[in-house]
């Protein structure tokens, strides 16, 4: 895995040592070829993201005179604290499910030993993936309903009576939507890391007598925990900018920021609280962010 | 490589070529805000009838999205384009709610019309000189007027509730039964709220007419924290939509809707014919949608022509009622000549004149409609 010193200090980028001295005309286009090659990527960046994150900032910390204030920050707070905090947890408990039971089915992809059992499986957990998120919450919306397409098909199947039926369009919702979506992304990344290990060490644990779940715990997980954090990672971001699912299934508040963001918008014309809203959202996700990137760090540290 | 560009650039052209039209059609843009079926309504009806009669014009209708929201999007839009200077804005006619249409008018994006077309006097009718307390005189036409009322399974509520205070008791006995979807998912339960605080608070016509007194707000507190023993029995709803799904899934027995809605969905079966609607005492609120046309219409005698046909008592009678279940936005008399008496009578089955002379009222002033949804936020949940 880790490349040779000599490999490492040219890897990437010119030899350092001959740019010192060649002539002018052979410097200045090198220079200048960087730049042209990387001035899409940074216009895109500065213009579609640094520049509408810094309006966002100033907006949130401005009145509607654009004086300095932290009046948004205190109706934010004031208003919408609980539902900061359920859009944290919901989306941690999101993950967390999701990451468990992406780790079964890659686990089972890897490890399963029933050929058509795996094809099947390899063939249908990716679906979701090409579901838009406002589908998935119309779907779930009339699936997870009190008198839905689940509740019904239990009642038809004899397992409850009608009266003791329950909707889910409330925080489980949700949660389940969300995993329900987010699941393929996460277990095809993990089913990509584990189809590339070693098999080896899985054979001989296999071979000295170790079952399949101890195999995956003990060995393959392990070896497999970096793409998990980023999928996870990935997965928390996605699911603080999802805004039609919380609309569309969790009646009631508390709600996700995101309804709030939009609320603030569309019926009061606040962009300076919905702006505070967006900025403890960025807040959220810079904690999570910042172990994506110390995962990437560390994976280059440990390359050199 | 420069052959490959030029055949490259040809094909693309050429590709291009079926998007140019014929002859130098002149095309209206229309915007509209609110749902799918605003656009529809143009898109299918509107324009091709307005075509029809204006050889070498197209319509070209493009939808905003619902709520008060949609009409913000036009306002964003009309308020760059004047603060660029722009000297024509690409909207000739827009279709907004009330907010939107006192926005516009504050901030000087709109053109007085209503003189200058023939059926600026058919409407005579109290929304189409205010709106949310602006004085909107000559600047809009009113396209449709709607209502919010409730909805009810008869085969579950015998006896519904005539007024908020009935249905408050109702509320008591008959947990989780009723539902709504707050301030957040929809004009419903927005519509409801407002009706909540007038009846609560005895002042629906301060809160209507004005002037606005900041010291209200202490009432509107009061009775919206009134409202929280009442939130804790009821069921909230995903949507506009999402009441009626209930409603017809027999999950909830009764909740706010919009009455067009309401009548469209049966007429499209997705929804049980059984329901039927009740309007509440003392009342609840309704809005129209206005014809606005921007101030700098880059086709301003097109624009009014559009809004005189669309204001017609034909279409009026044809496309607002019989087709969309919309009250009509001209004076009602006007229309109900053009249409069958069946026809009309569909429109009043649950819902008499009576009921809408009575009951049916304007939303509150914007400053009062602030206010309630601030405090609903605060005290009611």
């Amino acid at each position: 895995m880790s490349a040779s010193p000599t490999e490492a200090e040219t890897d990437g980028r010119a030899p350092a040592a001959p740019a010192f001295f060649p002539s002018a005309a052979a410097r200045v286009p090198q220079a200048v070829w960087a730049l042209v090659l990387l001035a899409p990527a940074l216009a895109l960046l500065a213009t579609l993201f640094v520049y509408p994150l810094l309006l966002s900032l100033k907006s949130s910390v401005s009145d509607a005179s654009g004086a300095l204030t932290i009046a948004n920050f205190q109706t934010v707070l004031d208003r919408y604290g609980g539902d900061i905090v359920y859009t944290g947890a919901i989306s941690v408990a999101a993950v967390i499910v999701t990451d468990l039971l992406a780790i079964a089915i890659a686990g089972y992809l890897t490890l399963g030993e029933h050929p058509t059992a795996v094809a099947v499986l390899r063939w249908l957990y990716r679906w979701p993936l090409f579901i838009p998120f406002i589908v998935a919450g119309q779907a779930m919306r009339s699936f997870l309903a009190k008198n839905g397409l689940m509740n019904n098909t239990f009642v038809g199947l004899g397992l409850v009576t009608p009266a003791h039926t329950v909707g889910l369009l409330d925080w489980r919702g949700v949660t389940i939507t969300f995993v329900w979506k987010q699941l393929p992304f996460v277990a095809l990344i993990l089913a990509g890391a584990m189809a590339s290990l070693d098999r080896s060490m899985i054979e001989s644990a296999r071979n000295l007598g170790a079952r399949r779940p101890r195999v995956l715990v003990g060995i393959v997980l392990p070896q497999v925990v970096g793409p998990l954090v980023v999928a996870s990672v990935l997965t928390f971001v996605t699911l603080q900018s999802v805004l039609s699912v919380p609309l569309m299934i969790n009646a009631g508040s508390p709600s996700m920021i995101t309804v709030d963001m939009a609320y603030r918008i569309t019926s009061l014309n606040d962009y300076g609280a919905a702006n505070a809203l967006g900025v403890i959202s960025y807040l959220m996700t810079v904690v999570f962010s910042w172990l994506y990137l110390r995962k990437g760090v560390r994976d280059e540290e440990q390359r050199r | 490589m420069n052959g490959r560009l030029i055949s490259l650039l040809t094909g693309v052209a050429l590709l291009a070529l079926p998007g140019v039209p014929a002859q130098a059609d002149t095309v209206l843009n229309v915007f509209t805000a609110g749902d799918q079926n605003m656009v529809d309504y143009i898109n299918d009806y509107l324009g091709p009838k307005f075509e029809a009669a204006n050889p070498g014009v197209r319509v070209r209708a493009v939808g905003t999205g619902p709520g008060d929201a949609g009409s913000l999007k036009i306002f964003e839009k009309l308020d760059a384009e004047s603060k660029a200077g722009a000297a024509t804005w690409d909207i000739d006619v827009a279709v907004v709610h009330q907010r939107g249409a006192a926005q516009m008018l504050d901030d000087k994006l709109l053109s007085n019309y209503r003189d200058q077309i023939a059926t600026g006097d058919l409407v005579s009718s109290e929304m189409a000189d205010n709106a949310l307390g602006t004085n909107v005189t000559g600047y809009v036409m009113p396209m449709f007027n709607s209502q919010v009322a409730l909805a009810y399974n008869p085969d579950v509520v015998n006896d519904p509730p005539k007024s908020y205070s009935d249905l408050v008791k109702w509320v008591a006995a008959h947990p989780k039964q009723f539902g709504y979807n707050g301030v957040k998912g929809g004009m419903s339960g927005v519509g409801f709220v407002m009706g909540w605080v007038a009846a609560m608070t005895g002042d629906g016509d301060k809160l209507d007419k004005g002037p606005y007194d900041p010291g209200e707000k202490t009432k509107i507190e009061q009775a919206l924290s009134e409202m929280k023993p009442f939130n804790a029995n009821v069921t909230f709803t995903p949507g506009n939509a999402g009441t009626l799904d209930m409603l017809n899934r027999g999950e909830i027995a009764m909740g706010p809707v919009w009455v067009d809605m309401f009548y469209t969905w049966v007429g499209d079966g997705k929804l049980n014919p059984d329901l039927k609607l009740q309007l509440i005492g003392p009342g609840m609120p309704g809005q129209p949608m206005y014809y606005v046309i921007p101030a700098k219409a880059a086709s301003p005698d097109l624009a009014r022509k559009f809004v005189a046909l669309a204001t017609s008592p034909e279409v009026q009678a044809e496309g607002i009622v019989k087709r969309f279940n919309w009250y009509p936005g001209i004076d009602a008399d006007k229309v109900k000549a053009k249409l069958d008496p069946a026809t009309w009578q569909k429109l009043f089955t649950d819902v008499t004149p009576q009921d809408l002379a009575t009951k049916a009222k304007p939303f509150p002033l914007s400053q009062y409609f602030t206010d309630i949804l601030d405090a609903y936020e605060r005290v009611a949940n």
